[in-house]
């Protein structure tokens, strides 16, 4: 077991890899937390995430852009495809499965991805259908795979009326499932009106409200743990 | 610092190196950086081709960092890497563009990048950045000429014998479709991954002892040395 010091060091470490979009560095201090015996939950959280909420704050200062924030997932899930399988399962309160994905003649999903990592950090299961999505393929996934949550996304106008149907679909056949869309078009009106559950709406705000979440899984787990 | 990284990188290993001007060709999520840096190795794509122009690319990427630029690196085979975050920025822009735009070649009657000195036969990869590097002068047309040597001897006859210029980007030089089953079928037969005829064809950097001495004539009435 690694002293207090080298824990903390090890959690610095793993959050400058994240910030510096370094995936190297992100490998090499995923593994020696493993080694050293750190719990992997903790430098996943102190570590990596706690990085992703630094580069929010860069993003959002504008000091980075969208190819620095995508180096940046990459470096975190570089970290995190180590220490994920050494994770015991976290009770957040949240759990469960997630249906993602891009709506039919829709190929933009970067924002989705953004959110998908979100998924991943909190240990969802996460079914991501990817892009240009067959409006019938959500609905039979989430009954294949009885998934609490399907999230749908699309960056254009044209494309965003097919998640109206989607919704209808999914609510008829399991009106407990929650739906959360999101997408340059989408607003909290259009989100009341197709029924959807949850939204996010410019790109934009979508990868930092999706970092926000990050951020506050992050609260949540804190708190479970008795530590906040 | 723009002659600097040049020679940088040609000591490590590429053949040539090109800065471009390429503020038209982006857009959206990547439209601040500026310029490409293109790097090309004469040597086939291969695994070990690849794990080279990543190695250099990486170098040139550390290089500008330090010097406190953004970058984007695209590699060799973006094609084929779509499992990460950053993969998605990679269909915005492509390796020729950075290469001709580059003055490093032009884009042959067989739509492959040909540099007058080597050839088609370079691999290419490319960096974009936003550091001001001092572009390279463009090559804007086709210097293939009258020549029709791969039109002739392409098995397929896939190659529509069409001069490329940079004014007409969208006029297609090769039926893709029929190049891609001649291909699928040498595999089948062969057992050889590809076909490469029009690339060891092309008067342009040919491996003899002609190399180097084709004249204007000899192309304007595709008569090549090695063939009669």
């Amino acid at each position: 077991m690694a002293s207090e010091e080298r824990t903390k060091e090890v959690f610095a470490k793993l959050k400058e890899a994240v910030v510096e979009y370094d995936e190297d560095m992100s490998k090499e201090y995923a593994q020696i937390a493993l080694d050293e015996d750190i719990n992997p939950n903790d430098a996943i959280f102190d570590g990596l995430v706690s990085g992703m909420q630094e580069v929010g704050k860069l993003f959002d200062a504008q000091e980075y852009f969208v190819p620095e924030l995508l180096m940046c997932a990459d470096a975190l899930y570089a970290g995190l495809d180590i220490l994920k399988p050494h994770v015991k399962q976290m009770d957040l309160g949240v759990k469960g499965s997630v249906v993602i994905g891009t709506v039919e003649g829709d190929v933009h999903d970067i924002g989705k991805n953004i959110v998908k990592m979100m998924f991943d950090v909190a240990g969802f299961q996460v079914y991501d259908l990817g892009r240009d999505v067959p409006l019938d393929k959500f609905v039979e996934e989430q009954m294949k795979t009885e998934s609490d949550l399907v999230c749908l996304s699309a960056m254009m106008t044209t494309t965003m009326s097919g998640m109206q149907k989607v919704i209808k679909d999914l609510k008829e056949k399991n009106p407990d499932v929650k739906i959360m869309i999101g997408g340059a078009p989408v607003s909290s009106d259009i989100a009341d009106k197709f029924g959807a559950d949850g939204y996010a709406d410019n790109a934009n705000n979508a990868l930092k409200d999706a970092i926000n979440m990050i951020g506050s899984l992050k609260k949540m787990k804190d708190e479970a743990e008795g530590k906040a | 610092m723009e002659t600097g990284l040049k020679i940088y990188l040609l000591e490590l290993g590429a053949t040539v190196v090109g800065f471009a001007r390429v503020d038209e060709a982006l857009q959206g999520d990547i439209a601040h950086l500026r310029r490409a840096v293109s790097i090309g190795v004469d040597r086939k794509l291969n695994e070990d081709t690849v794990s080279l122009l990543s190695a250099l690319q990486s170098r040139a990427a550390a290089r500008l960092k330090s010097d406190g630029y953004r970058y984007l690196i695209i590699p060799p085979d973006s094609d084929r890497i779509s499992d990460t975050c950053i993969s998605k920025l990679y269909e915005l822009f492509s390796h020729k563009v950075a290469a001709t735009s580059s003055g490093l070649g032009w884009i042959g009657k067989n739509g492959l990048l040909i540099s007058e000195q080597y050839g088609p036969g370079l691999t290419f990869t490319t960096v974009l950045t936003d550091a001001p590097l001092v572009p390279d002068e463009p090559v804007n047309s086709s210097r293939c000429g009258n020549c029709t040597l791969c039109v002739v001897h392409c098995p397929a006859q896939a190659i529509k014998g069409v001069n490329w210029s940079r004014s007409e980007p969208l006029r297609p030089l090769v039926d893709h479709d029929r190049c891609r089953a001649q291909k699928v079928g040498t595999r089948r037969v062969e057992h050889k991954p590809n076909c490469g005829l029009c690339i060891n064809i092309c008067p342009y950097g040919r491996k003899s002892p002609y190399r180097g001495n084709i004249s204007n004539n000899d192309l304007e009435e595709h008569r090549c040395p090695s063939i009669k």
